[in-house]
């Protein structure tokens, strides 16, 4: 009973205190919706690249070349084999179609190819990967099994381009997380700031209730409340003008992406990331709140 | 209930507010404390209600020595001592019953309870009629009584006043003192600091006068006349 009249006590207080100072509330409001509007366009382009990789990705073939002298149906076992370890699709192409193939790559010099005694190639299997296994990591792992196979001389995908999209993606982020950590903690001081003009505003109250008999933790509660509240506006704010940029841009986005864009790529804040930003806003604001108000107490 | 042995109290690079000061107030009794500007009167109250620590010297209240309690335990020892203010110190935004709620608020107490002895109480201080005005609309009295109010609405075993009367008409301090007198008489610790010596003519109560930080006298004059009766 006593802990539900302190809270509701709270909430009222914390209310109350928004009221009295508006646009000192205001001011830290829309600090954190820009910094999360910022973020959330971050996380879009991150999520947008994610596409681009996993689209390009998806085109990423391994390619194992058999030993001089296998035949058909060694490749069609190395096919079999390599399909059921990757859950992908495998392709056995003949030494023939490899040599027409290669001399329709050669376009004008491809005739010197009819001139040759016996065909060199050997049969080879391309493997489509399952998108599990479209990293560089699982990629040259796999590469490292199938030259095992007693059957195969070689195997190959393009480590280079799969490792520099990957390289790419994991910049991004990184340059995100940090870039959202530095302007974070930033933010969290600037939001301390104006809260602590608001603190100060209701310093009488505070000697009052600690006279009274208040703990440290009652006097906190109602900022943490306000800072959780302003958190929460600040992200719905941000949500929102990310919503109003996606149904303004996303679309002209698509059409210019259309070719990499996996079908029904959605560029608009999903749910997800509707509930990461109001998580990061109420802990921005509710760390902007303890940082001020701790600094009250101690003073 | 309340016990100073040997108390000293100083502050960087000043003379002493309090020395040796070693005192005793019972339970129920109303004291008058007492001496000029920076004797040390607020100095020795906030030592009881934990504003401030002792230099040296214990302080015992209700057996706790505030030498050694923690500052966690502080806002619960706080919760058995009411203060009242020359400065009133009432939050002007807020209506009278706010304010007197607002100790209630601090406890837990559920709306329904709080309503009701925020009531009782103002009706008690004759304020019944005031509950929604805002402080700045009463007169010093009646701010004075609101603060009383406050500091009475929990129950506490003490009451300390500091100047209650220092901004106040001689006719508005006799209402405000014979209201801390009722509260005495209802069981209550009272003790009050003044430098307005009509005061202790009047009201002849137990004196502690200070000087200098040192106790000048103890002294009560009442208890002394009945002794002499007896005796």
């Amino acid at each position: 009973m006593r802990a539900l009249a302190k809270t509701a006590y709270f909430w009222k207080s914390a209310v109350q205190g928004v009221q009295r100072t508006p646009l000192i509330h205001l001011l830290a409001v829309i600090t954190i919706a820009i910094v999360l509007l910022a973020a959330g366009l971050v996380r879009s382009s991150v999520q947008l690249l994610d596409s681009l990789t996993e689209t390009i990705g998806g085109d990423v073939e391994l390619t194992v070349y058999l030993k001089e002298g296998a035949t058909e149906s060694d490749a069609a076992d190395v096919a079999r084999t390599l399909e059921s370890r990757t859950r992908g699709s495998a392709v056995v192409v003949s030494p023939q179609a490899a040599l027409a193939r290669l001399r329709a790559e050669l376009r004008g010099v491809g005739d010197v190819l009819t001139d040759l005694p016996s065909n060199p190639l050997p049969y080879s299997v391309q493997l489509r990967v399952a998108p599990g296994f479209r990293t560089t990591d699982a990629l040259r792992s796999l590469a490292a099994e199938a030259k095992a196979m007693p059957e195969i001389q070689d195997a190959d995908y393009g480590e280079e381009a799969v490792a520099r999209l990957a390289a790419i993606a994991r910049a991004v982020r990184y340059a995100g997380l940090v870039g959202f950590t530095v302007i974070g903690l930033a933010t969290v001081f600037i939001v301390a700031a104006t809260l602590q003009l608001a603190i100060y505003a209701r310093r009488d109250e505070i000697e009052i209730q600690k006279l009274v008999g208040a703990t440290d933790r009652f006097v906190k509660a109602p900022f943490l409340v306000e800072g959780a509240l302003q958190g929460l506006v600040g992200a719905a704010l941000a949500l929102a003008a990310l919503w109003a940029f996606s149904a303004s841009v996303g679309p002209r986005l698509q059409l210019l992406f259309a070719f990499v864009l996996r079908p029904g790529t959605e560029l608009s804040p999903n749910p997800s990331v509707a509930w990461e930003l109001l998580l990061a806003g109420c802990a921005l604001g509710l760390s902007g709140s303890f940082v001020a108000v701790g600094r009250l107490l101690r003073t | 209930m309340i016990q100073m042995f040997h108390v000293y109290k100083a502050y960087a690079n000043a003379p002493p507010c309090l020395s040796d000061v070693t005192l005793q107030i019972e339970k129920g009794e109303f004291v008058f404390v007492t001496g000029p500007s920076g004797a040390g009167k607020t100095t020795l109250l906030k030592l009881i209600f934990c504003a401030e620590r002792p230099t040296d010297g214990q302080v015992l209240v209700e057996g706790r020595n505030l030498s050694r309690i923690k500052s966690s335990a502080i806002p619960f020892l706080r919760r058995n001592i009411g203060v009242v203010f020359q400065d009133f110190k009432l939050l002007t935004h807020r209506t009278v019953a706010e304010n007197v709620a607002f100790t209630l608020h601090v406890l837990g107490v559920s709306k329904v309870e709080c309503e009701e002895r925020v009531r009782k109480m103002l009706k008690r201080v004759g304020l019944a009629h005031k509950a929604d005005c805002l402080p700045q609309r009463l007169s010093g009295g009646e701010q004075q009584r609101v603060v009383i109010a406050r500091a009475l609405v929990n129950e506490p075993t003490i009451l300390l006043a500091d100047e209650p009367t220092g901004n106040l008409d001689p006719e508005l301090t006799v209402e405000i003192m014979d209201l801390l007198c009722g509260v005495n008489v209802r069981g209550t610790t009272v003790v009050v600091a003044t430098h307005d010596a009509s005061l202790l003519a009047r009201y002849r109560k137990r004196t502690i006068r200070l000087d200098g930080g040192f106790v000048a006298f103890d002294r009560n004059e009442l208890k002394e006349r009945v002794w002499m009766a007896a005796g």
